[in-house]
């Protein structure tokens, strides 16, 4: 069970911990700096900060001591022939990194592996613990990728990664907007494995095309890694068999609109999702913020809200911002309002984090 | 020589930096070679002040003796000895 979280913000970095008294900020780094993304790497425990410093660009920093030291890394880069094109219409522009969007870890077995997915669409892998890092150019290089587009960004982003727990040579990729992509062997060969999704915003003869699904979030479950779970731009699809299919989740409550999801390590079936009213308002169904649950499979949901705002609350949950720990005791989500919430048993009940954070961009048990 | 000013901002980023800018006296008779100068003194700052194709960032600003340089590509604006050259962020953004 996972006493610390990192809460990554427009305005730093937050280190949540559970004392007696319950959760407080034990230690802030990087004040007024945007942290896009921090992961924890189960293997040694190092923090990696993706910082988005605007004017500066994106930057990354390495912590081996828990937030009291940081290192500056290298950040992956485009080369210098490489152009973005969308399916979108925007004329091509030169590939520079616009964002470091996430970062997972290889397998137990792959010391030094890190993967990390960008805006605008490069998925970069290191083997060196991030001292340098290879475009995959097995996926960069697809014509499909050029069909790819932006979501809430100018151009297309690569926001999750699911390193597969049995095979760690087998990864999946959620793309906004591209859909679902596997490789098997590291990164050289690619399979879009989206079939079943459906944009119900496009065109009716282009709705069904996997590689223009809008994933939001795609996460997998670790005990059972076929499982698969997608917060999609229009609603919520499951995958039982490892993304070869995928079909709708349409009992979401209150709405099917969202960006988070996260799923039970152990429990398949289980997952949960923060509803919002769908795309051009982005805000709690009627002011109320709550987690829709699911335990079995996405038939039906419970609404949960104990221990949640009663006042009107307005807060948006990003799609990295719920997060659940390695063990499943533990969930916690923040909002673009700053308001963050730990659970203890499974979402049933909500516990307020003490503080009024800058816009939290993701959530991270560490 | 030029002297190079360094903007708090951009150089709180230098290890062991402390609030205030930096002042460096750089070798170099133009803005990109005084760069690469500051660059060869502190690796870290290139990727702050160039992207990954050597263009000044979109949002940092060079003024050499004062006057912005328009053209942010132009790294061969010429400087004399004793010019200053300014490296600092755009007031933009929130």
């Amino acid at each position: 069970m996972s006493d610390r979280i990192l809460a990554s913000t427009r305005k730093g970095l937050f280190v949540l911990e559970r004392g007696a008294a319950g959760w407080a900020i034990a230690r802030t780094c990087f004040l007024g700096d945007n942290v896009a993304f921090c992961l924890a790497d189960p293997r040694d425990g190092a923090w990696f900060a993706a910082l988005d410093l605007g004017h500066f660009g994106c930057k990354l920093q390495r912590s081996g001591d828990g937030g009291a030291t940081w290192q500056e890394l290298p950040v992956p880069a485009f080369g210098p022939d490489d152009e973005v094109v969308t399916g979108d219409g925007k004329p091509p522009q030169p590939a520079t990194l616009r964002l470091l969007w996430t970062l997972a870890a290889g397998g137990p077995d792959q010391p030094g592996r890190l993967w990390a997915g960008t805006i605008p669409g490069g998925l970069f892998r290191s083997d060196d613990g991030g001292q340098s890092w290879q475009l995959m150019r097995g996926l960069w290089d697809r014509a499909e990728r050029k069909e790819w587009f932006g979501g809430g960004y100018d151009s297309p982003g690569i926001h999750s990664i699911c390193v597969d727990p049995r095979d760690p040579r087998r990864v999946r990729i959620g793309i906004s907007t591209g859909g679902v992509w596997r490789t098997d062997d590291d990164g050289d060969i690619w399979t879009l494995t989206a079939s079943g999704m459906f944009a119900a915003y496009l065109p009716a003869e282009r709705r069904l095309e996997p590689n223009l699904q809008d994933v939001h979030r795609l996460v997998q479950c670790r005990a059972a890694p076929d499982a698969l779970w997608v917060q999609h731009h229009n609603g919520v699809f499951r995958s039982t068999d490892g993304g070869a299919s995928w079909r709708e989740v349409a009992a979401v409550q209150p709405s099917v609109f969202g960006f988070a999801v996260a799923v039970h390590p152990r429990e398949p079936d289980t997952a949960w999702f923060v509803p919002a009213v769908k795309d051009e308002r982005r805000v709690p169904v009627d002011g109320h913020l709550v987690v829709a649950r699911t335990r079995d499979g996405g038939a039906s949901f419970t609404v949960l809200d104990a221990g949640l705002p009663e006042t009107p609350a307005f807060d948006l949950v990003y799609r990295h911002g719920l997060a659940i720990d390695a063990t499943g005791a533990r969930l916690a989500f923040a909002s673009t309002t700053g308001g963050a919430w730990v659970s203890e048993d499974g979402g049933d009940h909500w516990h307020a984090v003490p503080a009024r954070l800058p816009p939290v961009l993701a959530m991270t048990f560490a | 020589m030029a002297r190079v000013v360094l903007a708090p901002a951009l150089a709180r980023w230098l290890p062991d930096a402390g609030d205030g800018e930096i002042v460096l006296d750089v070798p170099g008779d133009s803005v990109g070679a005084v760069l690469d100068g500051v660059f060869a003194r502190h690796p870290v700052l290139r990727a702050y002040v160039l992207d990954e194709r050597g263009a000044v960032r979109h949002h940092v600003a060079l003024f050499a003796d004062g006057r912005s340089l328009a053209r942010k590509t132009h790294l061969d604006h010429p400087l004399r000895p004793g010019s200053e050259l300014h490296v600092l962020q755009a007031l933009s953004g929130g």
